[in-house]
């Protein structure tokens, strides 16, 4: 029996085709509808326009594509003999920024949409104290971010040779100041316990606070073991608390731009994307995965890359992330340069890739350039690797994760544990 | 239960990257804001219909929010044309609100189909057949995006049923009568006629090399700040117009220039007034302006 699903709210819409056999998801397939050619509107612009253009690719990951698209331009530059090195501080401040939005993101993740979708399944409403959470929460974290990028959605403060914005130390005890109260709210509300307490967990059961919630929701739909896919995953994108590599059965710290293929898909606008020919995971599971910490390990052994990893993931790495973005702040040195390149070359010819971890998982730009304009470009989002419906060797990795669900609401929820964003997958 | 007398919202998108979205749920009162309103949809928020019925059934709403640029054919959503659902609430609404450069005058998502993609009721500068429709109930809040503090006055404005003056593309003027440039710290250096010599400095202004657009875009970004702290020029990054018809322009980073003087004079200047103003200014070198801010003890 073949069941059609509009799902909204995720960035956008998708359109989920259910095929049931004996009460059970059988397949499913994917579409997301709509294409707006950001990669065609770039063409012939000056190579610089894409640190401007390519943010508005997505509303609540802007930041991560402009990361991105800085990469490759200097990527680009490097390979063109134009050596870019970028002061410590540069490099702290944009990995201050982008961790920002990865945070904010995953608080709207947890508070818009997994826990009221778990609530939907009791047929209880969101609770206005959830939207407030999450609101003020994002709200704070971007308003550090701001201090530094001048706005969010939609900066531009990344140029090639580091950052556009020139902070004092005064600016940096704000940001601190903000980065700590997030940190008490997650404290306070998120966890129930002091991070030092955090820490020191041994079981999932030992959190607090709105994280044990969402496991004791998981317990009661019997959903923890659910949504398996391949047990694949992927990293691309450098930054100092993840590791770059895949896993497939083992480790492999080896990844290579190379192996990576795009393929269109019938009825989609969006392409699937495989490296080596598989489907990979990509995201904050993928990420702990490659990380090989202790806890996650001892989950991945029993759970494998199921609803409860991949849940735990998320939340895990806001945690890791305020961490990590409190020593950056702190170590600093606001008298370093935040620009190395005095001026972009005239007549730039360069093709350079930018990767970066996104709060969805790996993005990668690429972008051709002649002249000093853009004669091509080219974007893989997180989503364009979780969400597809697969290629003709095998379904993609949501798609397999779906496969055995007992309704669409469990199916959908399967699907949102990837964190969907329908406007970056077609882009 | 009394049935409720609260306006009622409904926010729908066209094509958009949801930046209006997010932008607005970063403002600091949200919640205490939304809580006025009944909303009917929104893009991200648990809310009473789902797209599904908006789409299918007939409600009504007060407030009609729009969120991307549409074009007549070929933007569906459950495989009805988003443009007409959008007129169709526009027809009974009060009041209808283009939220960021996109559905207001077509923006980024525009440039990829110039013939059929455009604002609700604006084309660029040109007003579209929609404008003829809805004219008297229109609010343009152009921006890429638009700020939280804009979108969250104007509906509380309508609320308290306060005066909204607008201008000829129907933005508030209470917002969009500034231009960016007033309150941009740098202003000294523009006054002074100092460039900026690099990208990464507090000191110098971007309107000479850097295609700042600061002086002739219509916003009051450097004095209600982003996010509450900062702006783009805060931060050493041009201003790109984004609340202008025109957004984006091509080599957003540089400046055109006619024999050197840049192209576009800042806002309703006489070019001759520019030019006698910069001569005299020039012809004076101030020590402080030419040094750093601030110096940092090694």
């Amino acid at each position: 029996m073949k069941v059609k699903y509009l799902i909204e709210k995720i960035e956008g819409e998708a359109e989920l085709e259910f095929d049931f056999k004996n009460g059970l998801v059988d397949n499913v397939n994917i579409y997301f509808p709509f294409y707006r050619g950001i990669e065609e509107i770039l063409k012939n612009r000056d190579a610089m326009d894409a640190l401007v253009i390519t943010p508005r690719v997505c509303g609540i990951c802007n930041h991560a594509h402009l990361i991105a698209s800085v990469r490759a331009i200097e990527n680009g530059l490097n390979k063109a003999g134009i050596n870019i090195d970028l002061t410590q501080k540069a490099i702290s401040l944009r990995e201050f920024t982008l961790s920002c939005e990865i945070v904010q993101s995953h608080f709207k993740w947890f508070y818009l949409v997994a826990l009221p979708q778990l609530l939907n399944l009791d047929r209880m409403k969101c609770p206005d104290n959830y939207i407030l959470k999450a609101s003020w929460a994002s709200t704070n974290i971007v308003k550090a971010l701001a201090i530094f990028s001048g706005q969010w959605p939609h900066a531009s403060y990344a140029v090639p040779g580091g950052v556009s914005c020139d902070p004092t130390y005064e600016d940096i005890i704000q940001a601190e100041s903000l980065v700590d109260e997030v940190i008490r709210f997650v404290e306070n509300e998120l966890i129930g316990m002091n991070i030092d307490e955090y820490h020191k967990r041994k079981e999932i059961s030992n959190i607090k606070g709105d994280m044990a919630i969402i496991f004791g929701m998981l317990d009661k739909h019997n959903m923890k073991a659910k949504g398996k896919s391949y047990d694949r995953f992927a990293v691309f994108g450098e930054h100092p608390i993840f590791q770059t590599g895949q896993y497939n059965k083992k480790y492999s710290n080896d990844i290579d731009f190379a192996h990576i293929d795009e393929h269109p898909q019938h009825n989609s606008k969006a392409k699937s994307v495989t490296y080596k020919d598989m489907c990979y995971e990509v995201g904050p599971l993928a990420r702990a995965i490659m990380t090989k910490n202790d806890f996650m390990l001892n989950l991945h052994d029993k759970y494998k890359d199921s609803v409860l990893t991949r849940v735990y993931a998320r939340l895990d790495e806001t945690i890791k992330l305020l961490v990590h973005i409190k020593s950056l702040l702190a170590n600093l040195n606001v008298k370093e340069l935040s620009c190395t390149l005095a001026n972009m070359p005239k007549a730039l010819e360069a093709d350079g890739v930018g990767m970066v971890e996104a709060a969805r998982g790996s993005l990668i730009h690429q972008s051709i350039i002649k002249d000093g304009k853009i004669q091509k470009y080219n974007i893989i989002t997180p989503t364009q690797w979780n969400l597809s419906s697969g290629t003709q060797k095998e379904a993609g990795i949501a798609a397999q994760a779906i496969k055995g669900s007992v309704s669409i609401e469990e199916a959908t929820f399967i699907f949102r544990t990837f964190d969907v964003c329908s406007v970056c997958t077609t882009h | 239960m009394a049935r409720s007398t609260k306006l009622k919202i409904l926010w729908l998108q066209s094509i958009t990257c949801n930046g209006n979205t997010h932008s607005f749920f970063s403002h600091p009162n949200f919640m205490t804001l939304m809580q006025k309103f009944e909303v009917i949809y929104h893009p991200i928020l648990d809310s009473k219909y789902s797209l599904d019925n908006v789409i299918n059934k007939k409600l009504t709403c007060d407030i009609l929010v729009l969120e991307g640029a549409f074009r007549e054919t070929g933007m569906q959503k459950a495989d009805r044309e988003i443009y007409e659902i959008a007129k169709s609430y526009a027809k009974k609404a009060k009041h209808v609100i283009t939220v960021g450069n996109c559905s207001t005058f077509g923006g980024v998502f525009r440039l990829y189909d110039p013939e059929s993609i455009g604002g609700f009721c604006f084309n660029d500068e040109t007003p579209n057949e929609a404008y003829k429709l809805f004219k008297r109930k229109l609010i343009s809040l152009p921006g890429c995006p638009a700020h939280p503090r804009w979108i969250g006055n104007l509906l509380s404005m309508i609320l308290s049923q306060r005066q909204i003056l607008l201008d000829n593309f129907h933005r508030p003027i209470e917002v969009y009568g500034y231009s960016a440039h007033a309150g941009c710290p740098r202003n000294e250096y523009f006054e002074w006629k100092v460039d900026s010599k690099n990208y990464g400095h507090k000191e110098g202004c971007l309107f000479y090399e850097y295609g700042c657009q600061a002086p002739y875009t219509h916003a009051n970004c450097n004095k209600i700040l982003w996010n509450e702290v900062s702006s783009k020029t805060r931060v050493g990054t041009p201003c790109f117009g984004c609340t202008e018809p025109y957004f984006p322009k091509k080599d957003l980073w540089h400046t055109n220039t006619l024999m050197g003087i840049p192209a576009t004079m800042p806002m309703d200047v006489p070019r001759r007034a520019y030019l006698t103003i910069t001569g005299i200014a020039k012809s004076f070198s101030i020590k402080r302006l030419n040094e750093p801010i601030i110096k940092y003890k090694k």
